[in-house]
């Protein structure tokens, strides 16, 4: 915004007289409070008795009279006030007029080490929440399947519409994209090596085995983690949670339990179709820049890969699918009262299911190269 | 308190000929409303009668499909955002603290914004607005949602004085409030509109509000209003009217008012 300089700008106030005795002549306000301040500074230093003139002055605010209680206050008499500005120096007088208390300031160092033991402190506490509610999550989940009477059909299946179907699009386009880069980007290393065609083996390998299942599971993290935590965040803010356990029903049965059933179906069969379309993307460029057409391309899929390297990527899913529900529905049920707090745990929920995915994507990474899979 | 006796004092708010309409529904249906300088005037209604769209169209929220809105003399659509903020403060009806500042940051941002004034002289005047609102000295450093409802609305009527306005409007100042902390707030009101001189329009559901402290009241009714002191809208004929100033509740009210003003 402009530093307005119109209304506020005009200084109407005048001083004067000389010695002991001045008048003040004009509006003594927010606009003219700094004039006053300083055409008086040199006045007050004396200790002798002042007086001060008030009849003439016009316009007095909040400001003004402030100023005037401190003068009557360091001993300066004001004469002549209107009835009106006397009933206000009296409102302003009798306040208590104490400072802004003012939060004591640690030394620099001291706040870093004491926000370094509260971060460190609070890791502890959410890999304690995170541990706790996945085992919840799991127990509740188990009980389900295992008393089928205890799922929602209508509530999953309104769940995989909205985390499957609505996300093929985005999905698709989304792996036959980074099919595509990660094709051309392998096309410049292998042809000094008369390599080309090895391209097709590159694409569909790392489509299978990483790429497909990685950028399904940020995808649905980001689309549905997020809309876990704020749906269950709002329910929250608004005592729904609450008025659901006043009816005996649990939040962990009726919201979070459909929602893990429904991600960890939708998320293997979305990275099935991701990896669909980066066989798709890669047979696209072989087809444009190494002139393979679709045949022959299938052909050589099916010496490239084999049914592992799909298995590999699709076991994953279901086990990203049950971390990224489980962190989402958690950061939802610690929404606190205020509409701000859904905003902060929706974020946290995307943060942390994107890095748990990740984490769990090298982990694994490693786990299948021990096993040689 | 003492009942108060103004001069009819030329208005420093007028709006005439207001039209809102929604769609093809009709909210109000040419309004003229005149707010003389210095008197607490409420606003009352049904619901859905319009009382919130008449304050957002008074304070130059919402531009009206056609009639004026005068401040001080000048169409409310020429003047500019400073001269604006200089004239009026709203508190809004769940006070709009901005939730990332504290109280006393909240009570010094439109100083901070629209004048000259030093730090110093900002966080003075911040305390003082505070403690005129009625509010503890530490309560400057919390932030909005660590207050109670009432500090909440009192933290924003710390702001809404911020710039010393002419005009203060109120939405709903006493609403969900206990009785108690809500009476606090009308007394509050009072202290501010003598003390100060500052005009006060307040939309309010409150009959302990309307009837104990408001000098006039204006009745929205049928995309119409009437405005009178509340001894003459009694002899009202309307039938919404008369129902509400002669319910067990108003009678009640007016027994409080009677009984601290020593007069009916």
């Amino acid at each position: 915004m402009a530093r307005p300089s119109d209304a506020l700008a005009s200084e109407t106030l005048a001083i004067n007289g000389e010695g002991d005795a001045r008048a003040m002549d004009g509006v003594l306000d927010l606009r003219s409070i700094e004039l006053a301040r300083k055409s008086l500074e040199a006045w007050l230093k004396p200790g002798k008795s002042r007086k001060l003139d008030l009849g003439k002055l016009s316009g007095l605010d909040t400001t003004g009279a402030l100023f005037l209680c401190e003068l009557r206050d360091r001993k300066v008499e004001l004469t002549h006030a209107s009835n009106e500005h006397s009933q206000f120096l009296e409102l302003i007088g009798g306040l208590e007029r104490k400072p802004l208390p003012t939060l004591e300031k640690m030394p620099r160092w001291r706040e870093m080490i004491v926000e370094l033991g509260k971060g460190v402190d609070a890791v502890g506490h959410e890999a304690y929440d995170v541990t706790v509610f996945i085992a919840r999550a799991l127990n509740a989940l188990l009980r389900a399947l295992v008393q089928p009477s205890l799922l929602r059909p209508a509530a999953i299946s309104k769940q995989i519409l909205e985390i499957g179907i609505k996300a093929l699009p985005i999905v698709g386009v989304m792996a036959i994209m980074i099919s595509i880069v990660i094709g051309y980007q392998g096309l410049v290393q292998l042809r000094p090596y008369g390599g080309d065609d090895f391209m097709i083996n590159l694409v569909a390998v790392s489509m299978l085995r990483e790429m497909g299942v990685l950028i399904t599971a940020i995808m649905v993290a980001g689309r549905s983690g997020s809309a876990f935590a704020a749906e269950i965040g709002v329910m929250k803010s608004r005592e729904e949670i609450d008025a659901l356990e006043v009816m005996g029903l649990g939040a962990m049965e009726l919201l979070v339990v459909p929602r893990l059933i429904a991600i960890m179906i939708a998320l293997p069969l979305l990275t099935f179709f991701a990896d669909l379309m980066g066989l798709l993307g890669g047979g696209i460029l072989a087809n444009a820049v190494l002139d393979i057409s679709p045949m022959p391309y299938l052909d050589r899929l099916h010496l490239a890969v084999d049914r592992s390297d799909l298995l590999v990527g699709l076991i994953k899913a279901p086990i990203f699918a049950f971390c990224i529900g489980a962190v989402g529905c958690m950061h939802g049920l610690r929404v606190g009262g205020s509409a701000e707090s859904v905003g902060r745990e929706t974020t946290r929920a995307v943060v942390k299911a994107i890095f748990i995915v990740i984490i769990l994507d090298a982990l694994f990474s490693v786990l299948f190269e021990r096993l040689g899979l | 308190m003492t009942a108060r006796k103004r001069p009819a004092s030329p208005p420093i708010l007028s709006a005439s000929g207001i039209v809102n309409r929604f769609g093809k529904q009709v909210v109000h249906d040419k309004i003229d409303l005149d707010v003389r300088a210095g008197e607490i005037l409420g606003i009352a209604g049904g619901s859905g009668s319009g009382k919130s769209v008449l304050l957002k169209t008074l304070t130059g929220l919402r531009r009206p499909n056609s009639g004026k809105v005068s401040l001080d003399g000048n169409p409310i659509e020429s003047l500019s955002a400073t001269q604006k903020a200089a004239l009026i403060g709203v508190l809004f009806q769940q006070g709009a603290l901005f939730s990332s500042l504290t109280v006393a940051q909240n009570v010094m941002l439109p100083m901070r914004e629209h004048t000259n004034l030093p730090v110093v002289e900002q966080e003075r005047l911040a305390a003082v607005k505070i403690e005129l609102a009625g509010l503890p000295a530490d309560t400057a450093l919390k932030f909005p949602s660590e207050l109670s409802g009432g500090m909440v609305k009192r933290a924003a009527l710390a702001r809404a004085l911020a710039l010393d306005p002419r005009i203060l409007f109120l939405d709903e100042p006493t609403s969900d409030l206990d009785s108690l902390t809500a009476s606090g707030i009308d007394e509050l009101i009072v202290r501010l509109n003598q003390g100060l001189g500052i005009t006060v329009v307040v939309v309010t559901h409150d009959l302990n509000t309307l009837l104990g402290i408001c000098d006039r009241v204006a009745m929205l009714v049928d995309k119409k209003i009437s405005v009178d002191t509340v001894d003459k809208l009694k002899r009202s004929t309307q039938p919404w009217i008369h129902e509400l100033l002669h319910s067990d509740r108003a009678q009640g009210a007016l027994f409080a008012r009677k009984a601290s003003h020593g007069i009916g």
